[in-house]
């Protein structure tokens, strides 16, 4: 189990690296910050001053080892826009978009799960096509164009919540709503589909045949069993959203988060930011997913054995 | 359920209460650095006029220049190329040190001899005729000039030519007696100046928070704290300033206007701004070398019909790149461009065009309507017969080789001719060096009496001249003079004022009133 | 076990209809309807959808003041016709997200099913290949490849393909390694069969039902990313007509023009339904253990 877990972290590690190697090498390749910096149209002495200022001049493995120098000694570099630290403004945003990845995920999963579980045990019947039908209007309308509803809808007309920023509880209500809606659905699904697989099972039978409450039995044997897959999934859908799942919402909802961060960095290739932003990110998401690998592993028998073989 | 919204701490901080006058502005983008010496932006140019002062400040109210006293008293031209100017006395910065000739000399020549490369660059383009600032006495400065400069006082109203304090910028970093690059990059996250209110908070991107400065040397501000806020989706704009939210929302696009006008508590005021969006062409594309097939993309397209159906009519479009602003150099005589497809049709077939496809480069939605702009664009030269489509790049492409027409905006960054064509079509300039423009001897003596006649008459057949051969072998079109909106509530008394460059967000006194 | 009889069966319209409820067989029909009029498109546009008018832009649809006859649906923000942008928005939204699921299928499948059966050196690269994609946010992905490689239809598909791809390897390989320790396995490796023969009829039935879900899903995700993707103004250049550009493009408009936002979400909406309930249906119909009871 421990060896298991080592190598996993080991993979996660190795994963890392390439993930900052791609960013280095990606960033560089889409293109140069300086129309960004002080504005278009400058003119050829203007352009070759500013590439030796901001050091665009230096060669790539120089920068390469700098750039991996930091992730020991923490230096990241100015935002080549900004002039601060990357470092100070990836914080100022993470905890914002925690913050609301949270406050979706909790949501998400109350909701989901149970509806999933009704969605599986009516499933001949129009309850679960209805279940479904309803959680799927969540996630097929454009993310964007749910927000843009909610923002009209209970701002705009109702006035009853606020739509700028972060600053209350209030806050939270349509930015989680929209990201909620888009995850529901998913979640829902694979939990359904999870019970199904379960219910298809010879214990499943045998307890059926024992003239136990079907009911019952699903949701003391089978979504004990379903879990592991329905946790694997939340894992993937909080990386998801995570990655970039926020920078829609954050964009209409102003809200303070890293999709904007990093979107923004792209496009004004921000070097410096783009990459630590995105080492950031991906930090998280490996962190999730190897957590839920491990989890996933430990908790099925089949695979604990196979992964201790291998 | 209003009292939803009420209970919480957001409204505290919002205005219209009783007591504290505060304004929020929710604005469509919030700069990234705040620095008036580098920044000629847009985005930058809503923020500077309410924290800093030029030297020699005008009357705002007007289109025309009319001169006042700003830090500057008195200024007169002692020599030729030498102004003598005596300062105000009792100017405190905002962090409460005392203006002296030390701090005006160090941010004139932080710009005029120029180290730090961002300033190299506005140097060049707009201040490369100054030479440098000295000291005479603490209250008396002198500004010396290579050659004899017709906009003295226009260059010293600059944004660019605002004065920050000296040992608070040097301190900012390293050695707190060396004026070092890495100062300037500090400057710009936590800038100090002269003007009725100081940067209380500034969050780039997000946020920034003036308040009242009592220190300031003139009339005092009318408001006590304005909070600036990035909201960049327009259905939010408008809608923080129906929850409360926001005061003022900037860059409403005029599709949106009907939404502010349905509700009795908002309005909209609004003007065609000081700028030209116009299309650019590359001169030394392959395809479009021949002036004929550049001449022919000009006059394919309908701006009247632009303005009608795009800007509801309230766009302005120039028959020559003049505007009113430019005073005594506004010249509505000038008949430089116009639409005649006909015509168009004709330069095509004498110009032997061969159907190739022929590209307008749009930078998505970072002009208001310049998506909608580019369409209707390509769809005019395809009704010429020219086979027309866009690229649509997530980037400025001005200096693409590729590149063969693209949108662009033309600010007026001082009223003067050469405050706006003369900045980006100079000989050498910008557009030049990005290789879509040439000039040769011609066009550069006509440059030279252009920038440098001291007779208005001289300057302005000078221009003329300019505008003949831009029209001959033309490189841009000006479309129009975009008409930007920002909405209010009704009782909020703000109108962006004629004698500003575009954008300018002034809260000074006798700018802003709230009337309930 | 044995899987072939059941696809015979499932392709069996009658026997396919005859076991859906009123919901999947509504999916069934729009789903029919929606691929019809995408097909149809040149066919059934009253006009040329990137032909514009100036001067009637943000028509309403018929019925409402100021609409303009021959507009059923009104006119875009351009004076467009916004039923022919939906026909043809909707033919190439479904073509791109087809495309881009089966890239991505392709891709991913065989990936996973390399990670799956391959020793663990292969599975370790394509596992961090697989764990590399989920970690970068995609729209930056997105962003890098059109700006490097311009932005064409072409390069939207390989951009939608790449959207998926790794999802389809997560699951093949969890499948084809949960597969091959199964006793029934073992027991066909014993007797002998070939590995081509195991994986055809042991493992495909197995992998086809998380398979066809995710497949479904990644229509429609595909669908919504190129949404997405227009919203960031990375998507289909204009003028061509994309659901995803429209609703892109048009979510300004919502307030004063909402028709040019409902349209094509409306018909993103009807098309993710159906291909969710279809896929779900096709899932319950092929599933092994399912059938079994």
């Amino acid at each position: 189990m421990i060896t298991l877990a080592l190598r996993r972290l080991f993979r996660a590690a190795f994963t890392f690296f390439v993930i900052v190697t791609l960013v280095f090498f990606a960033t560089r390749m889409s293109g140069s910050p300086l129309d960004f910096i002080i504005g278009e149209g400058l003119s050829a002495e203007d352009r070759a001053t500013l590439i030796r200022y901001y050091e665009l001049d230096r060669p790539w493995w120089d920068q390469y080892r700098a750039f991996l120098g930091a992730l020991f000694d923490g230096n990241f570099g100015l935002s080549f826009i900004e002039r601060r630290p990357v470092s100070t403004m990836v914080a100022e945003r993470l905890w914002p978009s925690a913050q609301l990845l949270l406050a979706a995920t909790a949501v998400t999963l109350l909701l989901a799960i149970p509806l999933g579980v009704v969605a599986a045990l009516w499933r001949n019947s129009w309850i679960g096509s209805a279940v479904m039908s309803v959680a799927f209007m969540g996630y097929a309308v454009p993310n964007f164009v749910l927000a843009v509803f909610l923002v009209l809808v209970f701002a705009f007309w109702l006035n009853w919540l606020p739509v700028v920023g972060n600053g209350t509880p209030w806050h939270f209500i349509l930015p989680t709503v929209t990201l909620s809606a888009a995850m529901i659905a998913a979640i829902m699904r694979f939990t359904r589909n999870a019970m199904l697989d379960v219910l298809g099972q010879d214990y499943m039978r045998t307890a059926r045949a024992k003239g136990l409450d079907e009911g019952r039995v699903v949701v003391k044997h089978g979504l004990r069993n379903a879990g592991i897959t329905i946790l694997s999934v939340v894992g993937l859908q909080i990386a998801a959203l995570a990655a970039s799942g926020s920078v829609v919402v954050e964009t209409i909802f102003a809200w303070p988060g890293m999709g904007e961060l990093l979107v923004n960095a792209a496009i004004r290739r921000d070097y410096p930011v783009l990459q630590f932003g995105v080492l950031t990110v991906a930090l998280a998401v490996i962190l999730i997913n190897t957590c839920v690998d491990i989890a996933y592993t430990w908790a099925d028998p089949r695979l604990r054995r196979s992964g201790a073989r291998r | 359920m209003k009292h939803l919204l009420t209970a919480t701490a957001l409204v505290a901080a919002l205005s219209g209460m009783a007591g504290a006058a505060e304004l929020t502005v929710a604005a469509a983008n919030v700069s990234s650095y705040l620095d008036p010496g580098k920044d000629h932006s847009n985005v930058g140019s809503q923020f500077y006029f309410n924290s800093f002062d030029p030297l020699i400040h005008k009357d705002y109210s007007k289109a025309d220049p009319e001169w006042q006293p700003g830090l500057a008293t008195e200024w007169t031209l002692i020599e030729p190329t030498v102004m003598e100017l005596k300062l105000r006395p009792g100017v405190t910065f905002h962090n409460g040190e005392q203006m002296t000739a030390d701090d005006v000399v160090f941010s004139l020549n932080r710009m005029f001899q120029a180290t730090f490369p961002p300033y190299q660059v506005r140097m060049r383009d707009r201040l490369s005729n100054f030479d440098h600032a000295e000291k005479v006495d603490d209250h008396t400065v002198r500004i010396h000039v290579k050659r004899e400069e017709p906009l003295f006082e226009t260059l010293l109203n600059l944004q660019q030519t605002f004065i920050i304090p000296e040992d608070y910028t040097k301190a900012l970093s390293g050695d707190p007696k060396v004026a070092e690059d890495s100062d300037y990059e500090a400057f710009a996250m936590a800038p100090v100046g002269t003007g009725p209110y100081r940067i209380a908070e500034f969050v780039p991107g997000q946020k920034i928070v003036w308040e009242r400065f009592d220190g300031f040397w003139g009339e005092q501000a009318p408001l006590d704290r304005v909070n600036v806020i990035q909201v960049g989706e327009v259905a939010s704009r408008l809608t923080a300033l129906r929850t409360g939210e926001a005061d003022i929302a900037t860059n409403i696009a005029p599709d949106q206007l009907s939404t502010i006008e349905a509700d009795p508590t908002l309005k909209v005021v609004g003007g065609a701004t000081p700028l030209f969006h116009v299309m650019i062409m590359n001169q030394n594309h392959p395809k479009l070398q021949d002036a004929r097939i550049r001449q022919a993309l000009m006059l394919a397209i309908d701006r009247n019909l632009l303005n009608e159906a795009l800007w509801l009519g309230k766009a302005v479009v120039p028959d020559s790149h003049t505007m009113e602003e430019f005073g005594p150099f506004y010249m509505p005589e000038l008949k430089t461009f116009e639409y005649n497809p006909e015509r168009a049709k004709e330069l095509l077939a004498e110009a032997g065009y061969d159907g190739s496809e022929i590209t307008f480069d749009t930078q998505g939605s970072y002009y208001t309507n310049g998506m909608l702009a580019a369409q209707a664009i390509t769809e005019m030269w395809n009704a010429v017969g020219i086979k027309a489509s866009i690229r649509d790049l997530p980037k400025w492409s001005g200096n693409d080789p590729e590149m063969m027409a693209r949108n662009w905006s033309n600010p007026m960054y001082f009223n003067d001719p050469f405050g706006s064509f003369g900045v980006m079509w100079a000989p050498g300039g910008p557009s030049q060096s990005e290789g879509r423009f040439n000039t040769d001897e011609t066009y550069a003596e006509i440059w030279d009496r252009f920038r440098f006649s001291k007779d208005i008459e001289a300057r302005k057949a000078a221009y003329a001249e300019l505008m003949d051969h831009m029209a001959k072998d033309p490189a841009v079109l000006p479309l129009y003079r975009p008409y930007e909106s920002w909405a209010m509530r009704t009782d909020l008394n703000w109108a962006p004022k004629p004698g500003h460059i575009p954008y300018v967000l002034d809260f000074r006194a006798g700018s802003v009133a709230l009337t309930n | 076990m044995t899987a072939f009889p059941m696809i015979a069966r499932n392709t069996a319209l009658g026997a396919f209809w005859a076991s859906g409820d009123r919901i999947q067989r509504l999916a069934l029909v729009l789903g029919a309807a929606l691929a019809l009029a995408a097909l149809a498109a040149p066919l059934i546009a009253g006009f040329d959808p990137t032909a514009q008018s100036l001067i009637s832009r943000l028509r309403p649809p018929l019925g409402f003041e100021g609409a303009r006859p021959g507009h059923w649906l009104g006119t875009d923000e351009l004076g467009r016709d916004l039923l022919s942008r939906c026909l043809y928005g909707l033919r190439l939204t479904l073509s791109l997200a087809l495309m881009g699921a089966t890239l991505g299928l392709m891709l991913g499948g065989l990936l996973g099913v390399l990670a799956g059966v391959a020793g663990k050196r292969i599975d370790a690269v394509i596992m961090t290949a697989v764990d590399t994609q989920i970690a970068i946010p995609f729209t930056l992905v997105a962003l890098f490849m059109l700006s490097v490689f311009g932005s064409s239809l072409t390069v939207m598909v390989l951009v939608l393909g790449l959207a998926g791809w790794e999802q389809y390897a997560r699951i093949l390989r969890g499948e084809v390694m949960r597969l091959m320790q199964m006793p029934f396995i073992e027991a066909a490796r014993a007797a002998g069969a070939s590995p081509l023969r195991i994986a055809l009829t042991h493992v495909l039935p197995n992998v086809v039902s998380p398979v066809v879900v995710q497949f479904t899903l990644s229509l429609s995700n595909i669908i919504l990313l190129e949404s997405t993707l227009s919203f960031l103004g990375l998507g289909v250049q204009p003028p061509t007509a994309t659901l995803g550009a429209m609703v892109g493009v048009g979510r300004d408009y919502m307030p004063n023009a909402p028709w040019i936002v409902l349209a094509p979400a409306l018909l993103i909406l009807a098309v993710t339904f159906c291909v969710q309930i279809l896929g779900d249906w096709l899932r319950d119909r092929a599933d092994v253990r399912l059938r079994a009871r």
